[in-house]
């Protein structure tokens, strides 16, 4: 249950809110009593008036209604069942204002809680989830934590004190009708809470069932070379037909129960309402209720039905916030390793950029093999590093644990000579410009893409990067230049302007390691001479390390390291790899034949 | 054949071309109105009933009677439970069936089209037009039409009952109606805003946490953890501000309907009070509008609500008729020519070809395949060598030139004739998910169970399939991933075996074979070919050098043809060329680190 305290803990900040909103909706709750009574006064009162029968004109109703011994009576009680039907629908506007807005702002809290908690984990969490189910977590999950608060909590306060105020009510009138009259509500709310439950369960069901029909859909489309080859359409259509006929049937039993449920609410409904008819006339014949109690209690019922009913899905909207919130639970509660520790020095202030892989060793959270063995290396400060290897050989793992997003395995690696694990993380960071494979870019401006590699950058500092990383004249091509939006509700960049606009972002940190990972595959070879030969100005005196398949662009590094299955196989300058003719004069070879055959 | 009516009539009614697929179901349809209206009748009666009991036998003091008038109101409330049980699942099960039918035409309709139909739009847009779009219509379907009819049903007997027992009264109390339907309507109009809004900032709120879950590297590589916060306060705060401006509409809407409601009871109660002072009304009367009154209302907000759901059904079956009506490019000839089987001679003359008006991807290409032949096609990526088999299949019609089989134009013929003479081995989506068997056989039922384990022995796969869990009937994930790829192209070798073809299109595999299946997989290549006309494109230099022919494709033109020996021998050939960057790549002593 200490779960279930730390989510009430969200209450807190609106405790007044809520309070307030609970004695509205209990004040709304009893004014909403008061509307059968006036009706069963206006009835009692009626027939104990004796007035003459009178010609059925409309000069006499006129009469009856606004002038006569009656027409107080009449209006009297309308009005106060009006002033009581205005006050309690005032009270309720009031709870919803209240409640459910309440609700909205904790679940705002709370998503800002779980956000918080996303940017703090480190990428071993994000590589040991799948991150679509992080993504439900941070957001569906959320939303059904929310009716706990909202919907859920309204609807037992209204459920309790409606109960109470009509149950009340409805003893003082007759205690023996009013048993009878509720005999079938508790039936209401079970059959409420199983239907519910049922449909929560089988709508997965139906969900996995729909999925299979569109992965088979899916399955026949993308190979439908294959299918029509063979000639086998029909017999893809029979098994898409297979699919699609389960899932008819699957609904249709979940339709079953629905439709026994509107029905089943409106029989219980309906026998209160028969069974107040015959126990009050009953009782009303014997001459110890009014023609007015029979009204009275027909509206009290009808009061009840919706509250009592609610309360079965109530308690099943409970179960589901309480399965999402344990889920969210996990996440806030996951620890946060790779932050500054007690060994991190705070002295240290600055870095030049000598790096250094001492037998260093990686395995990925959860995987069996190592990626990286043993991997030494050394970059002095201001010098270029090149590193090659075939797909899958280690190049991506290795630079991303400069920046630590991840801690190695076994071995250390030396900043200065400094285990980067003590220097602050903070710095560290800011100290490198990395230029990932993917050059993820953000919805937003380009300018805000740029700009994101440093804190309050000036407009000038902003094109200046871009200019550097050669890609302010494409931008500049664009109608809102800098401020043109990418992504979904903007843009799609070319697959270079991309991770030009990313070596731009890198560029404006003025980082003092430089890390670029396959950065200019997506332009051709001449293009990226051009790129590379403006970027070598800048990226003189920073360290840079960089990925590349292609020679021309690494064979001036000051050393190139050859990597296979996360080992460092060969290493040296351009021409002296070429001179052992091993992998990498092959890879160079090859090369230069394809260039040739390019161009016949 | 798909028995397409062809209606040249495509703007026709969305509803009446609906109701094609609802017409199976047609006497079903009048049987659930038919029921509803039963329903509605149980249901508004009640009130009459409650009146009846009150005035007749509660007034006149007469127990037998309340007990006959209670036993009918009980009949009345069981058969309107039965009815509306019925009713529902009829209805829904109609729907369904519709549904059904619906979606499996869509997918035959889409899978009988020609190949550029899937090349231009989305394989996500077609799986959306089978699945979510038909969904779409679910709720029209299974539960809109007949609950119009019913909503309409139900107020028509309220007013029928309530304008039976006093019509003044029943102006009276309806007097409110316009209030509502005035209050509904705006509130309709505002909460349709607002809850574009809602959805715009849900998905802007969405957005942007599904992307930094991607890209939260990238944040942490910046240190941009704070401004990120900040931002997504913002979007979140935007997101909180657009709920409770509904949360303001829906706080004011029903309450108001409350109020409205009980403004109708108000009135009846006072106007009826005073006709029943005159003796006019009776209390019964009274009983019975204040139940009327109450049930009144749900009709109304229901029709309104169920006309929103025909407006988004339109809109889905627009864009599910819109692919009914898609043209198939590729078609039988009127008068197919018979070719039976084939010796196996293919022949290319001059054929040009683009998959779009710009960029020619065959120019005037000619060749010949004699019977029994191997053909080999080898180049550069983009070289136009796929692009043969999608000619030769048929699944795009050239530009220029002609295409033959044993000398017959492959248009005279019908696909099915056409492609049953080829066996098809692609290099992906090669496989199903399903089992080994349903995969070599493609629910061929003229090929046996034993056919398939005699050919998988005589190419030597039988080993490694009976070690799979259940053998045969391992079944496979999709795409067939939990097998490796050497095996997966021995099944599809199998394939193409039992189907025993005379012509052989063979799409060499990309990837590597594990060294493990390699000589099995060259074995069984070898069989294959044996006395079949096979067209080889090959990735692979090693795997072809036996061919008869080898065609080197360049730039969508055929540059070089000759054997093996006679292009190794051109100096400056670009089979040499392509030839030693593979030698290269198989020089590379592959290390295995330990």
């Amino acid at each position: 249950m200490g779960s279930l305290q730390k989510l009430n803990q969200y209450f807190k900040k609106y405790k007044g809110t809520i309070i307030l909103g609970s004695l509205f909706l209990t004040a709304s709750n009893f004014f909403l009593i008061w509307i059968p009574v006036y009706l069963r006064r206006t009835v009692d009162e009626v027939s104990n008036i004796n007035v003459e029968e009178s010609p059925d004109s409309f000069d006499s109703i006129i009469e009856v209604l606004f002038n006569s011994s009656a027409s107080w009576v009449l209006a009297k009680n309308a009005l106060l069942l009006v002033g009581a039907v205005l006050l309690s629908g005032f009270l309720l506007f009031a709870t919803r204002q209240t409640l459910i807005v309440a609700s909205r702002k904790i679940e705002f809290d709370l998503r800002n809680d779980i956000f918080d908690k996303l940017l703090k984990l480190p990428q071993r969490f994000y590589s040991n989830y799948d991150s679509g189910e992080v993504y439900v977590r941070a957001t569906e999950d959320v939303s059904k934590v929310r009716e706990y608060f909202g919907p859920a909590y309204m609807y037992t306060i209204n459920t309790l004190t409606r109960m109470g105020f009509i149950i009340t009510m409805m003893i003082i009138v007759s205690p023996e009708l009013t048993m009878w009259a509720l005999l079938p509500l508790p039936f209401l709310s079970a059959f409420a809470y199983w239907v519910s439950g049922y449909i929560n369960d089988y709508s997965r069901i139906i969900q996995e069932q729909y999925s299979t029909i569109a992965g088979r859909a899916k399955e026949s489309f993308s190979s439908i070379r294959l299918i029509k080859a063979y000639n086998r359409e029909a017999y893809e259509m029979q098994r898409f037909e297979d699919e699609s006929e389960s899932y008819r049937k699957k609904k249709l039993r979940l339709d079953l129960v629905e439709s026994l449920f509107h029905p089943t609410l409106n029989l219980l409904i309906g026998l209160s309402v028969v069974i107040v008819v015959w126990k009050a006339g009953q009782l009303v014949i014997e001459g110890q209720l009014t023609v007015g109690n029979i009204l009275e209690f027909i509206v009290y019922v009808a009061y009840l039905t919706w509250p009592v009913a609610s309360l079965g899905y109530t308690v099943n909207r409970f179960q589901q916030s309480m399965a999402s919130w344990k889920r969210i639970d996990q996440v806030l509660t996951e620890d946060v390793k790779i932050e500054d520790q007690a060994h991190t020095d705070q002295q240290i202030d600055h870095i030049n950029g000598t790096i250094e892989f001492n037998d260093v060793s990686f395995k990925y959270p959860g995987a069996e093999e190592y990626a990286l063995n043993d991997v030494n290396l050394k970059v002095e400060a201001g010098q270029n590093a090149a590193i090659v290897g075939r797909t899958g050989s280690g190049k991506t793992t290795l630079i991303e644990l400069v920046p630590r997003l991840f801690d190695v395995t076994e071995g250390e690696i030396l900043i200065d000579g400094q285990n980067i694990e003590s220097i602050p993380l903070q710095l560290l960071r800011e100290s490198i410009g990395l230029v990932p494979q993917d050059t993820f870019l953000f919805s937003d401006t380009i300018g805000e893409n740029i700009a994101f590699g440093t804190t309050n950058a000036t407009q000038e500092e902003i094109e200046e990067a871009a200019e550097k990383a050669q890609v302010r004249d494409n931008i500049l091509e664009f109608d809102k230049k800098f401020e043109t939006i990418l992504g979904e509700r903007g843009i799609t960049l070319s697959g270079g302007q991309k991770q030009r606009t990313a070596i731009a972002r890198a560029l404006i940190r003025d980082p003092k390691i430089i890390i670029l990972d396959d950065s200019l595959s997506a332009v051709d070879t001449k293009t990226e001479e051009a790129i590379l030969q403006h970027l070598r100005k800048e990226l003189k005196g920073r360290t840079t390390l960089m990925i590349s398949h292609r020679i021309s662009t690494i064979k001036d590094a000051d050393i190139i390291y050859y990597l296979e299955d996360g080992t460092v196989v060969e290493q040296g300058t351009h021409e002296e790899l070429l001179e052992k003719e091993g992998r990498y004069s092959v890879m160079y070879n090859k090369q230069l034949i394809e260039q040739e055959l390019a161009e016949i | 054949m798909s028995n397409s009516t062809t209606d040249k009539a495509v703007d026709s009614d969305l509803l009446r071309r609906l109701y094609q697929f609802i017409r199976p179901y047609r006497w079903y349809v009048l049987l659930g109105i038919a029921l509803t209206l039963s329903a509605a009748f149980m249901g508004t009666v009640r009130p009459k009933l409650t009146q009846i009991a009150v005035d007749e036998y509660i007034r006149n003091k007469d127990f037998q009677g309340l007990l006959w008038i209670v036993l009918l109101l009980i009949g009345a409330l069981v058969g309107e439970f039965l009815l509306l049980v019925a009713n529902t699942y009829l209805t829904r099960w109609f729907g369904q069936g519709t549904l059904f039918n619906l979606r499996n035409a869509v997918f035959k309709k889409i899978q009988s089209l020609h190949v550029q139909f899937f090349d231009k739009n989305p394989i996500g847009r077609l799986i959306t037009r089978t699945t979510s779009d038909i969904e779409a219509l679910s709720d029209l379907l299974s539960d809109g039409v007949v609950n119009i009819i019913g909503d309409m049903f139900r107020i028509f007997f309220i007013l029928y009952f309530m304008f039976s027992m006093s019509w003044e009264l029943s102006l009276v109390a309806i007097s409110v109606l316009p209030i509502l339907f005035y209050a509904t309507f705006v509130f309709k109009a505002k909460v349709r805003v607002s809850f574009l809004n809602v959805r715009d900032q849900i998905s802007r709120l969405n957005s942007f946490v599904q992307e930094h879950i991607n890209g939260m590297g990238i944040v942490q590589l910046f240190n941009k953890e704070e401004r990120e916060r900040e931002k997504f306060k913002d979007i979140n705060a935007a997101h909180r501000d657009a709920y409770i401006e509904t949360i303001f509409y829906f706080a004011i809407f029903w309450p108001l309907v409350e109020i409205i409601a009980s403004l109708a009871m108000a009135l009846v109660i006072w106007y009826g009070g005073g006709r029943a002072l005159m003796g006019q009304v009776t209390f019964g009367i009274l009983l019975a509008f204040i139940q009327y009154v109450r049930d009144f209302f749900r009709p109304i907000q229901g029709l309104s609500e169920k006309f929103n759901t025909l407006q988004s059904a339109l809109a889905s079956s627009e864009r599910i008729f819109n692919v009914l009506d898609t043209e198939n490019e590729i078609t039988d000839p009127a008068e197919p020519e018979k070719i039976g089987e084939v010796k196996g001679e293919i022949e290319f003359e001059n054929v040009w070809f683009s998959y779009n008006k710009e960029e020619t991807v065959l120019r005037d290409v000619s060749f010949k395949a004699e019977p029994g032949k191997t053909i080999a096609f080898v180049g550069a990526t983009g070289a136009g060598k796929s692009t043969i088999i999608n000619l030769l299949l048929r699944y795009y019609d050239i530009d220029e030139g002609s295409i033959k089989i044993d000398g017959k134009d492959i248009r005279d013929l019908t696909l099915s004739e056409l492609r049953s003479n080829f066996a098809l081995v692609l290099q992906d989506n090669a496989l199903f998910s399903g089992s080994i068997m349903e995969n070599i056989t493609l629910g061929n039922p003229n090929i046996s169970k034993e056919e398939v384990i005699a050919t998988s022995r005589e190419i030597g796969a039988d080993a490694f399939i009976n070690k799979l869990p259940n053998g045969y009937n391992y079944e496979l994930s999709e795409r067939g991933q939990s097998i490796s790829m050497g095996q997966r192209q021995l099944i599809c070798f199998i394939r193409a075996m039992v189907y025993d073809p005379n012509i052989l299109i063979l799409d060499e595999a990309t990837s590597s074979v594990d060294s493990e299946t390699e000589e099995t997989v060259n074995k069984a290549f070898k069989k294959l070919m044996e006395g079949r006309t096979s067209i080889v494109i090959a990735h692979r230099l090693s795997t072809i050098q036996g061919a008869d022919k080898i065609l080197v494709m360049h730039k969508g033109e055929i540059r070089e043809r000759g054997t093996h020996q006679q292009l190794i021998g051109k100096e400056e050939g670009i089979y040499r060329k392509l030839y030693e960057l593979q030698y290269k790549d198989e020089l590379l002593p592959t290390v295995k680190s330990e």
